[in-house]
């Protein structure tokens, strides 16, 4: 074929801008370690990528809720320890209490019973960022409210919580409802932690009623009813502390889970968008020495011309 | 015998050839480097021959014409080719302005300490952001900081919709007046053309031979015009040259006898249509072609896609939060005001009091999260009108789509560029100017003029002996 001056130049130039072309691909790929940054260089991987970014989000979102739901558990976790030292030194008394104390005895008994009521009712209105804890999702306000006497004992309270909680969701479609309820006396639903229709529990009250039989120096009925109240309220306070040692248990499961479901997300991404550096240098300095040739011959025979050699 | 004063005059005609011959090699010289020049041939033959008593005896050279190479059928291939690559340049740079326009990137290096997956902040993080807000509330639906967290992030997801249309409606705009001055270029090259076809007619008309160089420039033109909107051209015996769009003539050998026009066919909608008629002219190639082809389809489809994202997600948002109660026990709120991606706002009234977010199922439980989980979950909802997808998954295969419209047009550019490129060398093998073949030309030329001279000098020479003799 006839090749002519210019033709052959703007070959030369086309040639040329393809390689430099390729070169600034191979060199972005290098210095930003991805093979895919817009769309249009792998569309189908970009779908990938960005449902799994989605996906990897909301499942750092699951493990930050995991994180806020195991802080709320922790905090139950201590005021229902509180609760069990109480009903612990509640148990003490009221098997201390009997017919060889003397009144005086009984009365200090009640005045420390008095103030353990008192404790309690701070307990049951522990507060986690600013929530209530135990007045279910009535949280904005305290759940229990103390009624006293002239002489500052507390002598009735009232649950002013609801019996619903709220459920969170800590992996996909799987949500769990942690909270637990001051009361519930409606015989389904979460038990509840002070009062509870079910396992016969009902921790203020029992409080209440050993503080009067203290007062009145009735320890018949301290041992025939106090005693055995008392007992069950433990039981259902074990029972809470139980329930809160396995929900802290399954929440550290499940944020292991979205660990490593996270890890395995990133490493899927990378997987897609991720430069192989090692082929893309390798490509890159092919490149390099295609364009080197390129220049070298072109500026050569580009130089040359009939011109050249008439006089 | 041809005599001493006949030879004298053969050799001032072959004197004269040569000149001209160097004068075509110094003009295809001078045009190395015109795109639009064909290079050009002195054709030459021997002078009639006279009679002699051997026989007709040779008198001589004379220039016939100056021919210049061109292959027609190749340069109505590149003509049809421009038309098909103004197409595909104009649809890949519009394209690429979209995807620009639409603002997303893979970006997998992690450059926020507070998020573990790093991206481009587009819409597929606005998306994100909205759905991990209602995820946070659903952990502390009363906090008022959660409730300002999600505020803001339902709004920079609105903001995010606004801008992504307000871009692409500017793709739109950009498009629309591109549209229009490729018309209005077209209709110059189109005057340009006829008044071309009248100098060559009139030229070509009275001493024969061809108009080289109008023919040159009428050539670029029409490849110009082609690059624009896609011509069908008929030569005419007289050196005319009908040109027609689409099936409508609008030259007729030197008379233009129609113009284009865009006119709006509705919704902003700008289309082309010949003047004299009503409806839309059928493209199918050039750069204004290619303009409508993205507005009308990849561009359409992506304003299309993220409205209905953004309507979609109003709606669902809506009809969750509305039968919410906010702190005080209010309800029957909306989260999102507006219809489309252009209109997407958060509700101003739970912008100035974020408590009025309704986040729970019953009145007069803070703790109540029932609305706010409701919400969350609805980032892995399957929306039926979203072709079942996810809100996200319908946003990365709207990102998909264009991104396939690019690629392939992509590939098509590259593909046909080649073809273009080989048209391109083929015209340039035969019609281009080479310096060396020129340099030889000129030189057999002048070596030509010289020997012509010389005989010039030998026939004086003569001529002084046989009027000098004795």
């Amino acid at each position: 074929m006839r090749v002519t001056s210019n033709g052959f130049s703007n070959n030369l130039v086309t040639q040329l801008n393809q390689l430099l072309e390729r070169q600034n691909r191979l060199q972005t790929q290098a210095a930003t370690g991805q093979k895919v940054t817009l769309p249009e260089d792998d569309p189908a991987a970009v779908r990938r990528i960005l449902d799994l970014q989605a996906e990897s989000r909301t499942n750092t979102q699951y493990q930050g809720n995991i994180a806020r739901l195991k802080e709320s558990a922790t905090t139950t976790f201590s005021a229902l320890q509180g609760f069990k030292t109480i009903s612990d030194r509640a148990g003490e008394i009221a098997t201390l209490a009997d017919g060889l104390k003397s009144r005086e005895e009984l009365n200090a008994y009640a005045t420390e019973v008095g103030n353990l009521i008192k404790q309690a009712v701070q307990l049951a209105n522990t507060k986690d960022r600013g929530n209530f804890l135990f007045g279910g999702t009535r949280n904005d306000g305290p759940p229990y409210v103390a009624t006293s006497d002239p002489d500052g004992r507390v002598t009735s309270v009232t649950y002013q919580g609801n019996t619903d909680i709220a459920e969170s969701e800590i992996a996909e479609n799987v949500t769990v409802g942690l909270q637990s309820l001051g009361a519930n006396s409606s015989g389904n639903g979460p038990r509840g932690v002070v009062t509870d229709s079910r396992s016969g529990g009902d921790f203020l009250n029992h409080l209440i009623s050993l503080q009067s039989n203290l007062l009145s120096g009735n320890v018949a009925a301290i041992a025939a009813t106090d005693r055995p109240q008392l007992a069950r309220d433990e039981e259902n306070i074990l029972h809470h502390i139980s329930a809160n040692g396995v929900t802290q248990s399954r929440l550290e499961t499940t944020r292991n889970l979205a660990e490593s479901r996270g890890f395995s997300l990133n490493a899927r991404v990378s997987q897609e968008a991720d430069a192989d550096l090692a082929q893309t240098l390798v490509q890159l300095s092919q490149s390099q020495t295609a364009y080197q040739a390129a220049l070298q011959s072109g500026a050569r025979l580009l130089g040359n011309s009939l011109l050249d050699y008439l006089r | 015998m041809l005599g001493l004063f006949a030879t004298l005059n053969l050799g001032a005609r072959s004197l004269a050839t040569q000149q001209q011959g160097s004068e075509v090699a110094g003009q295809n010289l001078a045009n190395v480097n015109n795109p639009a020049y064909s290079r050009q041939r002195l054709a030459i033959s021997t002078s009639l021959p006279v009679p002699s008593m051997i026989g007709p005896q040779g008198s001589g050279v004379q220039s016939v014409a100056i021919v210049q190479l061109r292959d027609a059928l190749l340069e109505r291939q590149i003509q049809s080719e421009t038309s098909v690559s103004g197409s595909l340049a104009a649809q890949q740079s519009a394209l690429q302005n979209v995807q620009t326009q639409l603002g997303e990137q893979i970006n997998t290096q992690n450059t926020d300490a507070n998020s573990t997956v790093a991206g481009q902040y587009g819409l597929a993080q606005g998306l994100s952001d909205l759905f991990d807000g209602f995820q946070r509330l659903s952990t502390d639906p009363g906090s008022p900081s959660q409730r300002q967290v999600l505020l803001q992030g339902a709004q920079g997801l609105a903001s995010q919709f606004n801008q992504v249309a307000s871009r692409l409606d500017g793709v739109r705009t950009t498009l629309n007046n591109s549209i229009q001055s490729d018309v209005d270029q077209s209709n110059s090259l189109l005057t340009d053309i006829a008044k071309l076809n009248q100098q060559i007619v009139y030229s070509e008309a009275g001493r024969g031979g061809t108009a080289n160089d109008l023919r040159d420039l009428r050539q670029q033109k029409i490849e110009s015009l082609s690059k624009l909107v896609n011509v069908t051209t008929v030569s005419q015996p007289n050196g005319g040259l009908d040109v027609s769009i689409g099936g409508v003539t609008l030259l007729s050998g030197i008379s233009q006898t129609d113009r284009l026009e865009t006119y709006d066919a509705g919704g902003g909608q700008m289309l082309v249509r010949a003047q004299t008629a009503a409806t839309p002219l059928t493209l199918t190639g050039g750069r204004i072609e290619g303009n409508i082809n993205v507005r009308d389809g990849a561009l359409a489809t992506l304003q299309a896609s993220t409205n209905q994202l953004a309507a979609q997600l109003i709606t669902e948002v809506n009809a969750i939060h509305r039968g919410g109660y906010d702190l005080n026990g209010g309800t029957g709120l909306d989260l999102f005001s507006g219809t489309d991606a252009a209109s997407i706002r958060v509700n101003a009234a739970l912008v100035t009091d974020p408590s009025r977010l309704q986040m729970s199922g019953v009145p007069g439980a803070a703790g109540n999260n029932s609305v706010a989980l409701t919400l969350a979950q609805l980032a892995n909802k399957k929306v039926s009108t979203l072709n079942d997808q996810t809100f996200s998954q319908k946003y990365s295969a709207t990102v998909a789509q264009l991104g396939q419209s690019l690629s392939s047009m992509n590939d098509q550019v590259e593909n046909h560029s080649a073809v273009s490129r080989m048209l391109e060398t083929q015209r340039n093998s035969i019609s281009g100017v080479s310096l060396d073949e020129e340099m030889t030309d000129l030189v057999k030329y002048q070596k030509a003029f010289q020997a012509s001279a010389r005989l010039i000098n030998v026939v004086s020479e003569m001529l002084e002996t046989v009027v000098n003799l004795r």
